[in-house]
């Protein structure tokens, strides 16, 4: 018997090719609740599409995506837009907060559309910057924000709806490295403290330090699989 | 419902000052718009004859008065394709955006309606102000307004932003915001022809004038007349059609040519857009194209009716003052004018939201080398090339159609002359849509930098 906990989100032998160039030859991944798990490799090595195919942004061309028992390739798009409401936070290096929205309105956007009314989604989105320790300013919109700060609030807004998965990729690649630092330590403290798991893409060694479990993708192929301390 | 309309308020209030440019001409279309729908509404509520200041006559009496109304609700066509056009341009300016809202768990429907009750927004403002300026006016000019008279403005302050909304909806119903939209932009390519939709809108637009012809004609005297306004108007599509058609067929055929021979570099650039969407230049000038046949006609057919008109005059053979009938046909050269004006903009406006969707191309090019002024004479030909032509042709053809009603007026071909003042409006178009396409280098300018190639 493995000790290994039931995976929530499974991958199985994805193959993804963008027009003539294939970027996943049979990638294959698992990832348990309230793990970390860090996906490397080369540029051009099929990372990002790897976090797109499991986070239902992009449907593989071959090969399953089940999360919790839901086959995620498969489902229409409505209740795709359901999941990253309310099961997954996706972050990206930049461009996911709406620069028209003030930080706070940003974070409290998810709630929103999930139907919760805006003066309480406002509260609950200031809690969230607080903690990630953005809440000073949260009138200033992201064009005023330093890319740290922008990258905390968009953490903040992919963990508002109190998500079981949480996507991030590159999330420093646009830091320094002390932003980085802060950047990260706040996804994993949060993640530890709210038992969501966490998929991270990135070619940094010290980014990848932070997760519990490293998958190495090379050609669009999981290389192998190494346990980090 | 009330998320979203909150969401697009809290988009609106946040738009910078680039977007606000999009709003005040989103709220100018809709002014206009609800100004036409206003007086519409205003003369469908006069019962029987009656006396007005206005029009020498030609607002007395229901027949006439329906005449002008189907005309101001005529004009509103090309204000909605005005409106869609301005929420074109919001459409690319928003696609980031748009991919943010999809990536926090927006539906793809949900994006489209926030983007048009955006629209709707500005509508609404337009609304406003119109109907602030038309009721006070209402009762100076009559001074009982009717209970319909009143519901019609209502209806109309109304139904405009509700219609503006609806225009977007319809303008992005091709619009795939994804979530990855800032990262990939995978849009399906624009090589069609002028489009089922198109064709379709022509399809009404003939039978509703058949029936309205025929309808208006049958059981009067002289019911064989019926068969000349239908020809004149079975012309001016034929032409109007074959103008848009030859846009497409010379522009590809033009692209192939000088993309093979030519070795001026703006030509080059030029060619390759030309090849690579013979039909983008059909599209964007289609609704142009039509204009010039009817303004050439018209000039043409004006100059014969007014020289009719004259000779009854001094014959006394009309029933009434001659300002009656003269103020019709002016009525409809401003009509012309109006819908000319309104096209040009919305060619001026495309022509605009062209260069901010391919400003990353654009900027690749600038980086790699060259030179912004072959970039812009380049964008100058990819309108004046293909344009040329379906200009000519739509000049000709509209002088035809006067010469034609000419000779076959009352008098046959007796007295007659060749109006060739009417071939001032095909040049005049031809320089308004050079001049209106010259309107965006501006933004090729300010809006294209190599340093953007650094996002996304």
């Amino acid at each position: 018997m493995s000790n290994r906990p039931v995976p929530l989100l499974v991958a199985r032998d994805l193959v993804k090719a963008h027009g003539s160039t294939p970027a996943l030859r049979g990638a294959r991944l698992e990832l348990a609740a309230g793990e970390i798990v860090a996906v490397t490799g080369a540029s051009g090595s099929g990372k990002s599409t790897l976090l797109h195919c499991l986070a239902g942004i992009v449907r593989p061309d071959g090969g399953a995506v089940t999360y919790a028992g839901e086959r995620v390739d498969a489902l229409p798009e409505r209740r795709l837009s359901e999941l990253r409401r309310t099961d997954f936070g996706v972050v990206f290096q930049f461009g996911q907060l709406i620069p028209e929205l003030t930080a706070l309105d940003n974070v409290a956007l998810p709630l929103m559309l999930a139907g919760t009314a805006r003066e309480a989604a406002q509260e609950r989105a200031a809690g969230w910057l607080e903690r990630f320790g953005a809440g000073e300013r949260p009138g200033l919109r992201p064009g005023e924000l330093s890319g740290g700060q922008a990258q905390r609030v968009a953490l903040a807004r992919a963990l508002v709806t109190g998500p079981r998965v949480v996507f991030a990729d590159e999330p420093t690649g646009a830091l320094d490295s002390l932003a980085s630092e802060q950047v990260m330590t706040a996804l994993v403290h949060t993640a530890r403290e709210t038992g969501a798991a966490v998929l991270v893409v990135t070619h940094d060694a010290q980014v990848a330090a932070y997760a519990d479990r490293e998958v190495r993708l090379q050609d669009g192929v999981t290389a192998g699989l190494e346990v980090c301390a | 419902m009330r998320t979203d309309l909150r969401l697009a308020w809290l988009l609106v209030r946040g738009s910078d000052r680039q977007e606000w440019w999009r709003i005040a001409l989103t709220a100018v279309g809709a002014m206009c718009a609800t100004g036409l729908g206003l007086a519409a509404a205003a003369l469908a509520s006069v019962r029987g004859s009656r006396s007005s200041a206005f029009g020498h006559g030609l607002l007395d009496h229901p027949g006439e008065r329906s005449g002008v109304i189907v005309a101001l609700l005529l004009l509103l066509v090309p204000v909605l394709g005005f409106l869609g056009q301005c929420t074109r341009i919001g459409a690319v300016h928003r696609d980031r955006r748009a991919a943010a809202l999809r990536l926090a768990g927006a539906e793809p429907g949900r994006v489209r309606r926030i983007t048009a009750l955006e629209t709707g927004l500005a509508c609404l403002l337009g609304s406003v102000l119109a109907t602030a300026v038309a009721v006070p006016v209402l009762p100076a000019e009559w001074p009982r307004p009717s209970v319909p008279a009143w519901a019609g403005t209502v209806l109309v302050a109304a139904g405009v932003p509700v219609l503006g909304t609806a225009a977007g909806l319809l303008a992005l119903r091709r619009v795939v915001a994804s979530p990855l939209g800032w990262v990939r932009r995978n849009r399906p390519r624009s090589g069609r022809g002028v489009g089922p939709a198109f064709l379709g809108a022509l399809l009404v637009v003939v039978a509703a004038t058949v029936l309205a012809v025929a309808s208006t004609s049958t059981g009067t005297a002289g019911s064989d007349d019926a068969s000349g306004p239908l020809v004149v108007f079975a012309a001016v599509l034929a032409v109007g059609v074959g103008a848009v058609w030859l846009t497409g067929t010379f522009s590809g055929l033009t692209g192939r040519l000088l993309a093979a021979r030519t070795g001026t570099p703006a030509v080059l650039i030029a060619a390759e857009r030309l090849r690579d969407d013979p039909w983008a230049a059909a599209r964007a000038h289609a609704a142009v194209l039509l204009v010039t046949v009817v303004g050439t006609g018209f000039v043409g057919v004006r100059q014969v009716l007014l020289a009719e008109l004259e000779e009854m005059r001094r014959r006394h053979e009309l029933g009434t003052d001659i300002a009656f009938y003269t103020t019709g046909v002016n009525l409809t050269a401003v009509a012309i004018g109006l819908a000319l004006v309104i096209v040009l903009t919305a060619l001026a406006v495309g022509a605009a939201e062209s260069l901010a969707t391919r400003r990353r191309g654009l900027a690749a090019q600038v980086a790699a080398g060259v030179p912004r002024p072959v970039l812009g004479r380049a964008l100058l030909l990819e309108t004046a090339l293909p344009l040329a032509p379906a200009v000519l042709v739509a000049g000709l053809g509209g002088l035809a159609i006067g010469i034609g009603y000419a000779r076959t007026g009352p008098d046959g071909s007796a007295g007659w002359s060749v109006p060739y003042a009417a071939l001032l409006v095909p040049a005049g178009v031809y320089a308004a849509c050079l001049l209106a396409a010259a309107a965006s280098l501006p933004l090729l300018r300010r809006s294209v930098r190599p340093g953007q190639l650094r996002y996304a």
